[in-house]
């Protein structure tokens, strides 16, 4: 079925001044896989919006032109309607399951439909064998980890057969095997003859998948390629148009840049790079490290989660900690804080100051002003201080302001002036960079960098090769609980692409 | 949450589930103590046929020890703050027959045999879908109270603390303004999540649960 987007301009406020699209046209054949990429904010996500019909039938707003599905205009169909043809999956896998328990989840969707329960059962059983679900029914929603969540979530949504798709940045939360499955399901749809839409950050999984990549800024379609093309132009325009790269093997470069892009924005960018010792320079320092021992955590005495005798951190430097999902980053990461474990453990991370700077900062953002959330850890309580570790961190104009009224980049940000007002020396990231374009990625980058030459040891868990490459000097690989290698990243990249893309 | 398979020997009708936690929750102030006991004993013995050995036991215990609790104070002078403190606690100790019963028909009820068995009764779908929102919601605001108290405690607020008792309030508030601004972002991507995949007041749901009363 094919898609249409005829002049269409959109806002989320009572006028169109402030559009966040302008004027889009949009073609999409049948049976075309089309990628819209772009940084945040440009309008991708609201495109993807229009097509599956939350605008204009959920989300309020000014909308002009029109959005044809197969030649029917979506402002005359219902939701459910629109439904019948378009299935969405979302970035955020805990939140898009109704249900419970992975069968009802599959099932769902058909059930709304108001399908026969005969055929319905026909239908889970199929998606069951082509998704490989075996292992998965039966459980409960809640113990599924993000990559099986959202597996669920494509397969719930093939189950009732529609025939466009649209994924709303479907790996942000995924590490780089299940990304493998994930590209797997979209080029079985394509086989299929599914219309497929992909807003994404991440490109190069969909290199070999997509039919064409749709760069979005401004609220238009400024340009378009075909993932070759855009690959044949090298990590150094992608990353000057704020995309991530295309293909992993050619990382290397885009860490350290050679050969510069003429944008304006990719030379602040690199700007920014400068402003912070590069990586190898850090590296070349030698210092002591930090060790730590018996980190072992287990819920049964007969499987432990983490079984680590002996970790080594180095000081003032910035270690990758990778990974599959599962593999006990987290719960490392949980030990490390005095959040999981023994007293002894607690106790133990109590004395050392470790900060933990969680994957979704509003969990960590408790008061009224970003000055007292810095205040709140501090002992004794230092106001100049407090302005001070502010600046370091550009947030000293948003002082008095609400952190929750903050963007992410911003409130990532508080979260880590907090961590370091209560003076610890070793900070934990539980993937600071997830669902982030490029340009956000730098920013995170540089302020990591920072803190690392401020003196403080970091280790961040990512599946972002990308990143890693930016601003880590060493990285850890950790498999079922314990950790398999350490290697400083200075001369080691293909090997460090090669682990996590494996 | 739920376990992984549900044992199927014993598995009460929804409909009869609703009815209980109706009965529990009306029994809560009015009924005598014996009736609020008989309450206890029904849901364990169901919790139990569900194999939640670990909360029926935690639950017995706190149960009684409070009832015995109570027995033992309610004789004694204990001032006006002290009655206020025990009041209130003697409050939670009626409700929690029927907070056992809820978490029985909670933690077992399957969210598409509710929705079932409610278009059985002929109840709107637009009383329904709100109700299991709100059932799909306790285990998240679970799962984001725990991250943020895992939060707090690396902040040095605890529960137990010297800044805690001096100003209550603001403890309450470092739980919940977060807790608040996450779940209502969690409520809106979950109701999108819902309504793009075909949940609307207008359709008429199907379900390949069968729910009928099987000895009827």
């Amino acid at each position: 079925m094919n898609i249409s987007l005829k002049n269409i301009s959109f806002s989320y406020s009572d006028s169109l001044d402030d559009a966040i699209l302008k004027n889009l046209n949009l073609e999409i054949r049948s049976g075309e896989c089309v990628v819209l990429a772009g940084e945040s904010g440009c309008g991708k996500t609201t495109i993807s919006k229009l097509i599956n019909g939350l605008i204009p039938h959920y989300h309020s707003g000014t909308m002009d032109g029109d959005v044809l599905l197969g030649g029917k205009n979506t402002s005359d169909m219902t939701l459910a309607e629109i439904s019948r043809v378009v299935g969405s999956v979302f970035q955020n896998p805990r939140s898009q399951f109704f249900n419970i328990d992975t069968d009802c989840e599959l099932a769902f969707g058909c059930e709304n439909l108001g399908m026969d329960p005969e055929e319905i059962k026909q239908r889970v059983e199929n998606v069951v064998q082509e998704f490989h679900l075996e292992h998965l029914l039966g459980r409960s929603i809640f113990n599924l980890s993000g990559g099986e969540k959202q597996k669920i979530a494509c397969a719930s949504v093939s189950a009732t057969g529609p025939e466009i798709f649209v994924l709303d940045e479907p790996s942000a939360n995924l590490d780089l095997k299940t990304i493998a499955d994930l590209k797997e399901i979209v080029s079985r749809w394509k086989k299929a003859g599914k219309t497929v839409v992909i807003v994404e950050h991440r490109l190069y999984y969909l290199r070999d998948v997509a039919d064409r990549i749709c760069y979005v800024k401004d609220g238009q379609i400024a340009e378009e390629w075909m993932p070759a093309e855009l690959e044949a132009k090298g990590p150094e325009y992608a990353a000057s148009l704020g995309l991530r790269c295309m293909n992993l093997e050619m990382l290397n470069s885009v860490c350290h840049p050679g050969a510069e892009g003429d944008r304006i924005h990719y030379l602040s960018c690199s700007q920014l790079r400068r402003d912070y010792q590069p990586c190898d320079d850090i590296a070349s320092e030698a210092k002591q490290s930090i060790i730590f021992s018996n980190l072992t955590f287990s819920y049964h005495r007969k499987h432990p989660i983490l079984d680590i005798d002996h970790l080594e951190l180095p000081c003032g430097q910035i270690t990758a900690l990778i990974g599959h999902n599962g593999a006990g980053k987290s719960t490392l990461a949980q030990v490390l804080c005095g959040l999981q474990g023994s007293w002894r453990q607690k106790r133990a991370a109590r004395k050392r100051g470790t900060y933990l700077i969680m994957q979704d900062v509003n969990h960590q953002l408790f008061t009224e002003s970003v000055l007292d959330e810095v205040l709140l850890g501090m002992k004794p309580q230092n106001e100049k201080l407090a302005l001070e570790i502010l600046d370091g961190l550009n947030l000293k104009q948003y002082a008095n302001e609400h952190p929750m009224a903050l963007s992410g980049g911003q409130k990532q940000r508080v979260a880590i002036a907090s961590g370091i007002s209560s003076g610890s020396e070793i900070v934990v990231f539980d993937e600071p960079t997830s669902g982030l374009d490029y340009r956000q990625m730098l920013a995170v980058s540089a302020t990591l960098k920072k803190l690392a030459t401020s003196g403080k040891t970091l280790l961040v868990i990512t599946h972002d090769p990308e990143f890693i490459l930016n601003s880590c000097q060493s990285v850890i690989r950790m498999e079922r609980g314990k950790i398999v290698e350490q290697y400083p990243l200075l001369g080691n990249e293909k090997q460090l692409v090669k682990a996590m893309v494996k | 949450m739920t376990k992984q398979s549900r044992n199927l020997a014993f598995a009460l009708d929804p409909r009869t589930k609703l009815l209980l936690a109706v009965v529990a929750n009306g029994m809560v102030f009015t009924a005598p103590l014996f009736y609020s006991l008989l309450m206890v004993v029904v849901a364990s013995i169901l919790l139990l046929l569900e194999e939640k050995w670990k909360f029926v036991c935690a639950f017995f215990f706190v149960y009684l020890t409070a009832g015995f609790f109570f027995d033992f104070v309610k004789n004694l002078d204990i001032g006006t703050s002290g009655t206020i403190i025990l009041a209130s606690l003697f409050l939670m100790y009626r409700i929690m027959p029927a907070c056992a019963v809820l978490y029985y028909v909670i933690t077992t009820t399957k969210v598409n045999e509710f929705l079932a068995c409610m278009s059985r009764m002929h109840v709107s779908n637009k009383v329904t879908i709100p109700l299991i929102v709100m059932i799909r919601f306790f285990p998240t605001v679970y799962d984001e109270s725990r991250a943020i108290g895992n939060a707090m405690r690396m902040r040095g607020i605890r529960l137990f603390s010297l800044r805690t008792l001096k100003s209550p309030v603001a403890f309450l508030e470092y739980r919940l303004v977060p807790l608040l601004v996450s779940i209502t972002k969690i409520g809106d991507e979950l109701s999108i999540a819902a309504v793009t995949r075909g949940l609307s007041a207008e359709t008429k749901r199907t379900c390949i649960a069968t729910i009928v009363f099987p000895n009827l």
